[in-house]
């Protein structure tokens, strides 16, 4: 008991004595804070200024572009961090734009608040505790400049047995998670004209781009930081096209990191570093986006087989399932038209139809080209990075499954339809049903139809539209034909019974559709947002029901009832596939989110006695070595393949929380804190002890010699 | 024509628009000029604290340097405040061999750094500043021809109006008066190289500091 209170009372002074008020530099309150109360001596760790800054007041990045200046901090002498830290010694998360004056001037920094960490090792002979003591000076601008000077301490205490300071560690946790990591593809940049240096990255890693909008920030200044930068991004990788300053020379390399922001805004950095040559990379978009007039002979020959494509891929849209049970729809309307021999309303049928498909694609390449001309790339596939709207077309998929079962009518039955098609209002029904056929085609774009979509990316607006038509005219072009050609129409069968049982069967491709919708949610929002959904849509199909058989007293609370299920089903799975974000699962979630298991020296013995081998990462979610070693290496697809291949598990001792097994085994390595990180060969009892901080390149290498043994 | 037929050609005449403003959209983009060094400084016209319309024509066959300023700003006062008054040496040093030295602000009224002909006059007075003349640029039109990012931000026009420096004032990005004397001059050391009938070894740098107040 006396123990215990000693060590709280240690801890509390230690918190006390580490914990200085952030110091109030005019416009921001500034703060050195170090992810460790206390530290081992010759141990490399993460300390942090942090920034918190006044509304709408901002602070810069490395490079601060056309106006501005980067935070750097100047110690006192005989720091052990040398005379200052600034610019590469920082790990900058990744920077906004600001503009300044629209087109002409652009800074790049952060706005809130800025966590900068960098690393320092504590000297091998330091005992008692250590001081950081120096003076952080950074620019910090509204509309106004102004310089601010705000000197920092912190003393960090050297002990036995590391000692997190959670707070400051979540947030130096925070800063890295979110910074960028190296772009590990090939990268090149060469100059495509006078104006224009292009920035290529290699299909492959930069697949991973795919629908996703590009900024370049420059370390240096080789490019106008106000212009626009033109992108194309997607099955050929990305490339960019920068806009070249011609005053600035062009050195070995262009380096700097790239901004992806997805289409649901979240942001991912990739630190770039291409080779300057004289030649596009082979299989990118050599071609850059200005240039267009210069390829035209290739591209009219490129698009007579892109319209062929597209008219192919448009065919096979139809036997997508999401698209099939449409179709059967106006099928057993064509069969009833037929039946009556009424051919005239048949041709007027086919047009009709067919001019609702083709609007409908017009108005999605119409929505691609507006939305390309903003800089945001997309396609018609790309709409299912969107949870919410996977969410919504799983339910959409759910609902058409419960009406073609017949559980509730909407917009005249079957028979309704067949004998729509004699009077006026048919030819409506039969564009409703085009437009509903290439809507639901939306989501089932399939590979075939990608390519085609894929390849118009970087066309002129005329050639996205003539594509896009082309593959309306695919979807719409069966029934064209069963309509126009008067002989085909008579060999189809003859309505009766049968049609209501196969309306029914299609229901199950349906609800297929919407399981498969499901796997994709689970995905992108979690499980739970998957639960939500099922649960939104048990309510609805309650709701339906209760509006359906509502009857006698009850008939009224029945009504409401449904009322109201009908509508928490339809919007409670909806709001919580919006609010879902994967990326804020907790990191502790980590075993869970890549294939390893929690670590136990038993499992350990169980698995070398297979014949098996064992890597041991012992890691918490506050140590930042650990997190920056998660980072760029324990997480490399990579890494994992050649643990796989070599038949090693990987095991994940978690010492988040106090954990007296851990902590022996650690003692027992010689290690008092995390990280470690051991790797037992196959079959082996002792393992190698591999250095704190791992590479991808270091993690082969000793997979591969204990491989070798 | 009944009520169905309207909604649909309403929804095809929409189609239509989105489609053409999108096409429209795609096709237009903006060009800035980019000044290179060795090229032809653009010519300008401008009003100056005094009252006076000059233009750089009218100085043909000196050598000129433009100096963007805001009196306000920081990197500015590094400059002109403190033991070192760098701008102004600069100034009277420059008056010394008979190059004309043109403060030009391009502040937007009711921005920093915009100064009444009077509060500039007294600017120039009471920090002892000695350039040939002040222009007050309150449109932008000169900062945007040259491009003018940042306050300090230099440019050197030879006598044949060709432009032969442009950038920073010096080699040292920053706030603090005490990394004047350690920063290589880089206005001064071209001025001092095209003196002696050389090209400056530095011709072009990343201006920096305050953003213009366009």
């Amino acid at each position: 008991m006396m123990r215990v209170l000693i060590m709280a009372l240690m801890a509390l002074c230690a918190a006390l004595s580490a914990r200085a008020e952030p110091y109030d530099g005019g416009h921001a309150r500034v703060e050195l804070i170090s992810e460790r109360q206390v530290a081992l001596p010759g141990e490399t760790l993460y300390l942090a200024l942090d920034k918190t800054l006044d509304p709408d007041w901002h602070v810069y990045w490395r490079n601060a572009g056309d106006a501005g200046l980067p935070p750097e901090i100047f110690w006192e002498d005989d720091s052990p961090l040398g005379e200052r830290t600034r610019d590469a010694d920082f790990t900058w998360p990744l920077p906004k734009l600001l503009p300044v004056v629209e087109g002409e001037i652009m800074d790049y920094g952060y706005d809130d608040a800025l966590t900068l960490p960098f690393q320092v090792t504590i000297p091998e002979d330091a005992v008692g505790s250590i001081r950081f003591q120096g003076v952080a000076d950074y620019l910090i601008c509204k509309d106004i400049c102004i310089p601010e000077t705000a000197p920092v301490s912190l003393t960090i205490f050297i002990g036995e047995a590391q000692e997190p300071n959670l707070a400051h560690a979540e947030k130096i946790a925070a800063a890295l998670a979110s910074a960028p990591v190296p772009f590990e593809g090939e990268a090149v940049a060469m100059l495509a004209d006078e104006e224009t240096l292009q920035l290529s990255l290699a299909p492959g890693e930069a697949t991973r781009l795919d629908g996703q909008t590009l900024r370049f920030f420059p370390y240096e200044n080789e490019i106008f930081h106000a212009l626009a930068q033109s992108q194309s991004v997607g099955a050929n990788g990305a490339s960019l096209n920068l806009p070249k300053d011609p005053r600035e020379p062009l050195g070995e390399a262009l380096a700097g990191v790239i901004a992806a922001t997805a289409p649901d805004g979240t942001r991912t950095g990739y630190i770039i570093r291409a080779s300057i040559t004289d030649a596009p990379l082979a299989g990118t978009y050599g071609t850059p986006f200005r240039g267009q007039s210069g390829a035209a002979s290739r591209t009219s020959v490129n698009l007579l087989l892109l319209a062929g494509l597209a008219l192919l891929g448009g065919l096979v849209l139809n036997l997508m399932p999401c698209v099939l049970p449409v179709l059967t729809i106006k099928a057993m309307g064509m069969v009833s038209a037929a039946s009556k021999g009424e051919d005239a309303h048949l041709r007027a049928h086919g047009l009709w139809y067919t001019a609702g498909v083709l609007i409908s694609f017009a108005a999605l390449a119409a929505a691609f080209v507006a939305l390309r001309s903003m800089g945001e790339f997309w396609a018609l596939g790309s709409l299912l990075q969107y949870p919410i709207i996977v969410a919504v077309l799983a339910m959409g998929a759910f609902l058409l499954g419960l009406w073609l079962l017949g559980m509730f009518e909407a917009g005249g039955s079957l028979q309704n339809l067949g004998a729509a098609s004699a009077n006026r209002g048919g030819v409506i029904g039969a564009f409703a049903t085009g437009a509903l056929a290439a809507t639901a085609g939306a989501p089932c774009v399939g590979p075939f139809v990608g390519a085609s979509l894929g390849a118009v990316l970087e066309r002129p607006a005329p050639e996205v539209f003539f594509i896009y038509l082309m593959l309306g005219l695919g979807q719409a072009l069966p029934f064209l034909v069963l309509s126009f050609v008067p002989g085909l129409a008579r060999h189809l069968p003859k309505p009766g019974a049968w049609m209501e049982r196969v309306k029914q069967f299609f229901a199950f491709p349906m609800f297929l559709s919407a399981a498969a919708l499901l796997f994709v949610l689970g995905d992108q929002a979690g499980t739970g947002a998957v639960a939500w959904l099922v649960m939104g849509a048990a309510l609805v199909a309650f709701g339906i029901w209760a509006l359906k058989t509502a009857g006698g007293r009850l008939k009224p609370i029945a009504m409401v009832a449904g009322a109201l299920a009908l509508i928490g089903g339809l919007s409670l799975p909806l709001s919580t596939a919006r609010t879902l974000d994967p990326s804020e699962t907790s990191s502790t979630a980590y075993a869970a989110r890549y294939e390893t298991e929690p670590w136990s020296p038993e499992r350990v013995a169980e698995l070398t006695a297979e014949g098996r081998g064992v890597f041991v990462d012992f890691t918490a979610t506050w140590c930042m070595i650990c997190q920056a070693n998660k980072r760029t290496t324990l997480t490399k697809p990579d890494v994992l393949a050649a643990m796989e291949a070599a038949n090693i598990t990987f095991l994940v001792a978690d010492f988040t929380n106090k954990d007296p097994v851990i902590a022996e085994e650690l003692k027992q390595r010689g290690r008092p804190g995390v990280p470690m990180y051991l790797l037992y060969g196959p079959g082996q009892h002792e393992p190698a002890l591999l250095p704190q901080t791992l590479s991808p390149a270091l993690m082969k290498r000793e997979i591969a010699a204990v491989r070798a043994d | 024509m009944n009520k169905q037929n309207l909604l649909l050609i309403g929804g095809m005449a929409a189609a239509v628009c989105l489609t053409v403003g999108a096409m429209i959209a795609s096709t237009a983009q903006g060009e800035t000029p980019a000044l290179v060094t060795g090229a032809e400084a653009p010519g300008f016209t401008g009003l100056t604290s005094t009252g006076e319309t000059i233009s750089l024509s009218d100085f043909a066959g000196q050598r000129v340097v433009l100096e963007w300023t805001n009196h306000d700003c920081p990197f500015v006062r590094k400059h002109y405040d403190g033991e070192h008054t760098n701008m102004q040496s600069q100034q009277l040093a420059a008056n010394a061999e008979d190059i004309v030295w043109l403060t030009i602000i391009s502040s937007a009224p009711g921005k920093q750094g915009h100064v009444t002909p009077d509060m500039a006059n007294e600017l120039t007075t009471s920090r002892g500043a000695a350039p040939d003349h002040v222009i007050l640029d309150e449109s932008g039109d000169i900062g945007r021809a040259y491009d003018a990012k940042t306050t300090p931000h230099m440019y050197i026009i030879e006598p044949d109006g060709t432009l032969a420096y442009q950038g920073a004032i010096d080699s040292i990005p920053s706030a603090r008066t005490r990394d004047i004397p350690t920063a290589l001059q880089y206005v001064n050391a071209a001025l001092d190289s095209l003196a002696a009938g050389e090209e400056p070894e530095v011709d072009s740098s990343k201006a920096y500091g305050c953003s213009v107040k366009y």
